[in-house]
């Protein structure tokens, strides 16, 4: 048991982030919602994903309906690929994606330019960042970004950069390095833009190895993460699948917060930490806020808060981005769960 | 004649050149291609299926294992019709439309060739029509339809409604699969089998076709 209880050591730097949710008096919640947000503006997802105020007016109305204490930028993890050359689809109702591959080889790599922050549509989440400093209350305004294996992998195709960690490594590390130079001065410009913080998604390095993880993700968000440890500025790396193996791999990024999820077992990830490092998660999008009933969110909530209430390094989350088509009810009954445990006796345990 | 453990390997393994060798060495000492499917190829796969879902291994060596798989079947595919061995069963699988994730669908394709099936891939993105042309051209005993986004599962439905309309749904066992999706999901739209893994989708199309 104390084996399994061992803490893992992570970065020594705190951050404003997990001050507020340390401080906090009752459980903080942190659903990645911007797009359901369209269901109170009128607007489309391809307005949010191109115009700076249709995001912020969908993350507006969020944060006015529920009096939030964080402010997300949308999460767009076609933005950085496109500001690098990647085609990109686009369509009225959906998040666009990349198509294709920009590069298939080392010569390839070599020749690829390190965009600028600002370029194409990474300005949009530039100055949605921004816009969102202005709401009222003062909010937490976390911009969001790619992490450098997703966004390598994005470059090169996702199931190719799978196999090529294994049969050519340096290929993926010669990649590797122009993601995550891009990913460093884009961070920078996020936190020069006025973000508290960013929220970098992972995901596709969830699906490696732990080893593979550590080597071609962990190892790329060390340096960016000490590059903006300011004592304020807060790197959020959310890994949607991630699973409990890969947990050690993960902390070697040296980050204080993380996000993840359905994958993840929390309750055990949470044994496992120093109770300074915050951990966020992890209620599937499609699962639990797309298919399930109000009250069965209800339910699903209070099973997750119940599990993790002596815990005060935990914030309640969606796993992952919440899609557009997740209905308000679906909302209203997440944050009910939340208010209701906040309000139960063992909250007190939160101080 | 080559070792053939060292087929069995090289797809445990995901090593492709090797496995491509010993089974061109193997074909040129007289090994007989269905026993190299049978006996050292899907037992490989299958073991390579079972290490994924108990989590001894990843995405990237189960890719790496269907690649080795699919340079050695290539190499036998033309041999098996040849010499009469007939597939389990066809299946036509795809990605449906609006939706781009393949990784879970090659996976279940290369698992579904590597328990006999003949597997016909028409990729992602794949709209109700082009199924339909598919099952028509090629005649299969099963359509598998994957979906990754809660945004495309309705493409399934569309799908199924197609092949309804079109008089030859009777025909064929649909099976559908992917991370959103659930038993309920698969009753509701009328699908015949679910699975949430590459292995119990063979299992699965085994049972339906009773093979
Ligand atoms: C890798 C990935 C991508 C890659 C896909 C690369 C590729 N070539 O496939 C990229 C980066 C391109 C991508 C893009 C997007 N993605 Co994506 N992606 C993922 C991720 C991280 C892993 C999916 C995966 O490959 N899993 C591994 C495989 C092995 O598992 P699997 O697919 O489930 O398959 C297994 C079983 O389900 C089953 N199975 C699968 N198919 C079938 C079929 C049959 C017949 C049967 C029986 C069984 C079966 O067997 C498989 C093997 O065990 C998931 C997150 C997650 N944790 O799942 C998100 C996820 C699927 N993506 C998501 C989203 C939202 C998107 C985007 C819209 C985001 C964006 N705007 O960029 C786009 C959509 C693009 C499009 N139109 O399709 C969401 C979906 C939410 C939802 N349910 O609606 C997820 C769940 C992340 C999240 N937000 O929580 N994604």
């Amino acid at each position: 048991m104390n084996a399994e209880r061992a803490i893992v050591k992570t970065g020594s730097t705190t951050n404003c982030f997990n001050r507020a949710v340390l401080a906090a008096t009752r459980r903080q919640a942190l659903p990645i919602a911007v797009y359901p947000g369209l269901a109170l503006t009128g607007a489309k997802v391809s307005d949010i994903v191109t115009n700076p105020v249709a995001q912020v007016e969908a993350q507006a109305a969020l944060h006015e309906r529920y009096r939030t204490s964080f402010v997300l930028s949308a999460m767009d993890l076609s933005a950085e690929a496109e500001a690098f050359g990647s085609a990109i689809r686009f369509s009225e109702g959906e998040v666009p994606t990349v198509t294709g591959r920009l590069v298939t080889d080392l010569a390839g790599v070599e020749r690829l330019a390190v965009p600028q922050p600002g370029d194409k549509r990474t300005a949009v989440s530039l100055e949605a960042v921004r816009g969102l400093r202005g709401l009222s209350g003062r909010p937490l305004v976390l911009g969001g970004c790619i992490g450098p294996f997703s966004l390598a992998a994005r470059l090169i195709g996702v199931s190719e950069a799978m196999e090529l960690t294994v049969t050519e490594p340096e290929l993926m590390h010669a990649l590797l390095a122009k993601s995550a130079a891009f990913l460093g001065a884009y961070v920078r410009a996020l936190r020069d833009a006025g973000a508290d913080g960013a929220i970098m998604a992972e995901p596709a390095a969830g699906l490696l190895s732990p080893n593979a993880l550590g080597a071609f993700s962990s190892a790329y968000i060390k340096p960016i993460g000490e590059s903006v440890a300011d004592g304020h500025f807060a790197l959020i790396l959310h890994n949607c699948a991630a699973k409990l193996p890969h947990l050690s791999a993960v902390l070697a990024s040296g980050l204080r917060s993380f996000h993840f999820g359905a994958p993840m077992d929390l309750a055990a990830a949470l044994t496992k930490l120093p109770s300074d490092v915050v951990l966020c998660g992890n209620l599937d999008p499609a699962g639990v806020f797309c298919q399930c009933s109000p009250e069965q969110i209800r339910v699903t909530a209070a099973d997750l808060l119940a599990k993790t209430s002596s815990f005060s390094n935990f914030v309640i989350s969606s796993g992952c981005d919440l899609p557009p088509g997740v209905k308000l009810e679906n909302l209203d009954a997440f944050y009910d769960a939340v208010a209701v445990q906040s309000a139960s006796p063992t909250a007190a345990k939160l101080n | 004649m080559p070792d053939l453990k060292l087929l069995h390997d090289a797809v445990l393994n995901g090593d492709a050149k090797v496995a491509r060798t010993v089974t061109e060495e193997a074909l040129a000492a007289g090994a007989e291609p269905v026993r190299l499917v049978q006996d050292y190829m899907m037992p490989a796969m299958a073991e390579v299926g079972r290490r994924f879902e108990s989590g001894e291994c990843f995405v990237p060596e189960l890719l790496l294992s269907a690649r080795a798989m699919k340079t050695a079947l290539a190499i036998l595919r033309p041999l098996l019709v040849t010499t009469g061995v007939p597939p389990v069963g066809r299946v036509i699988i795809g990605t449906v439309q609006g939706d781009l994730h393949d990784i879970g669908k090659n996976l279940v394709a290369s698992v579904l060739e590597g328990g006999g099936f003949e597997v016909i891939d028409l990729g992602t993105d794949v709209s109700p029509e082009a199924f339909l042309a598919g099952v028509r051209e090629k005649k299969p005993h099963i359509v598998a339809l994957s979906a990754l986004l809660t945004t495309t599962m309705p493409a399934m439905r569309t799908t199924i409604e197609a092949l309804e309309e079109a008089g030859v749904r009777r025909e064929i066992k649909v099976l559908v699969g992917g991370a959103p999706i659930t038993q309920r999901f698969s009753d509701e739209i009328g699908a015949d089998g679910y699975s949430d893994s590459a292995t119990g989708a063979v299992r699965l199309a085994h049972d339906l076709l009773g093979v």
